[in-house]
């Protein structure tokens, strides 16, 4: 019997070490939650076509608050989420290609010039952008801003601003097709400037959403 | 007037509230998160049997053998097995700059480290630059059209590894720079860390690049 019970426990150890190394791909949340495990099964199976192609992808986790840079289903780079918020997430099924990588400011060489002149480097990059996406998606990049009411007024002015332009095409048009789904991400600003310079234009995004 | 005046008003006052939620951290409405569906308890063993399959078949994906991993914003080149970190060099990558091509304003050359996932496709020692044509452009000197004057020899380093379109992971005379976005597009290394690389990778060995 205490052989028995031994074997039990040994196999029961096994097996939950093979799960955890399997669950550090995707972490599935609660196991015996149904709807977090039809969400993390869902991610896997888009992420195994991904992983599947030589190219790297950007997975959202909103889960465990991460953006992870991914190649074959590595992680080479993580992002953490301080704060999001985002609408009609349902529709958020398959991978989004990214249309247009954000705008930076190159320099021209010359070589006509005296003075040594500066590459970009991450400092360059934006601290608040917009991805779009095909199909339909916007993501908004906001850098954190507490302690800093000057960028924290200016980050507000820009979503007010994209809310009021949206308004007036309406107003205009008198058209009102449903929004696109939408993501506004908060990351410090160091990961914000990180994101800008590591995405690319086509890249595949991949968003795991959270079950209640 | 007044009428479209109260409505603008309280729309933006809506606007406002929302953003302030939004801004808050307070927890999400449902509506942002996906609807539980209800699964019987076999219904949920086949599930979590399909999580399994799946996240196996992912892992072998992964590769098993030594691959090089290139950080191009904080410019460090890693050559990693499964997590374990084998080398850890600091790097030069691409400047970001552009170049215009001479008789065609619209057209030019982007100095970027390309991203994504490549391989190494060739192996090179005691390696000769072949000079392209942006090389003398951008020192204001005419182009070549003999190719032997395009050839110069001891600036690549002991060694080069192609990874494809002329790109390379090569030494440099320049070893102050590394660490800063400086080059052309290729990644350039110190010679003891190009040494190391040399030696673990292998034609077809991956390169993935952020």
């Amino acid at each position: 019997m205490t052989f028995l019970c031994a074997t039990f426990s040994v196999l029961l150890s096994l097996i939950s070490v093979s799960w955890a190394a399997e669950s550090e791909v995707i972490p599935p949340g609660d196991l015996a939650d149904s709807a977090s495990l039809q969400e993390a099964t869902r991610v896997l199976e888009e992420e195994i076509k991904l992983a599947a192609k030589p190219q790297t992808y950007v997975f959202i986790d909103l889960v465990t608050n991460a953006i992870l840079i991914k190649g074959r289903g590595v992680e080479l780079h993580r992002i953490p989420i301080e704060r999001w918020s985002g609408s009609d997430l349902s529709r958020l099924v398959a991978p989004r290609r990214l249309r247009e990588r954000p705008q930076v400011n190159r320099r021209k060489i010359d070589h006509t010039a005296v003075t040594e002149q500066d590459p970009i480097s991450l400092v360059d990059m934006p601290t608040t952008f917009t991805l779009k996406f095909a199909p339909l998606l916007t993501i908004l990049v906001l850098s954190n801003t507490d302690g800093n009411p000057w960028q924290w007024t200016l980050q507000q002015g820009r979503v007010w601003w994209s809310r009021l332009t949206a308004w007036g095409q309406i107003l205009r048009t008198g058209v009102m097709s449903p929004p696109p789904p939408s993501l506004n991400l908060t990351v410090s600003l160091d990961h914000a400037q990180s994101l800008a310079w590591t995405v690319t234009e086509g890249m595949p995004f991949l968003i795991r959403r959270p079950t209640p | 007037m007044k009428r479209v005046l109260l409505c603008v008003s309280v729309g933006l006052m809506g606007l406002f509230l929302v953003t302030l939620v939004q801004s808050s951290g307070l927890p999400l409405p449902k509506a942002l998160t996906v609807r539980p569906a209800t699964v019987d308890p076999v219904s949920l063993r086949t599930l979590q049997a399909r999580y399994k399959t799946l996240a196996k078949q992912l892992t072998q994906l992964m590769p098993t053998q030594p691959y090089i991993l290139v950080d191009t914003a904080r410019n460090h080149l890693y050559i990693k097995r499964q997590d374990q970190v084998m080398l850890d060099a600091l790097a030069s990558t691409g400047s970001g700059t552009i170049l215009d091509k001479p008789g065609d304003s619209k057209r030019q050359w982007i100095f970027d480290t390309p991203r994504g996932e490549f391989a190494v496709q060739s192996r090179l020692a005691n390696p000769v630059w072949v000079k392209p044509d942006w090389a003398f452009i951008e020192e204001g000197l005419a182009v070549p059209k003999s190719q032997a004057d395009r050839l110069e020899s001891g600036v690549l380093g002991e060694y080069a590894l192609g990874f494809g379109k002329g790109y390379f992971i090569h030494g440099t005379l320049y070893t102050r720079l590394l660490g800063k976005n400086v080059t052309h597009g290729c990644i350039r290394l110190n010679d003891d860390d190009l040494k190391s690389v040399y030696r673990l990778a292998k034609v077809g060995t991956p390169i993935m690049i952020f």
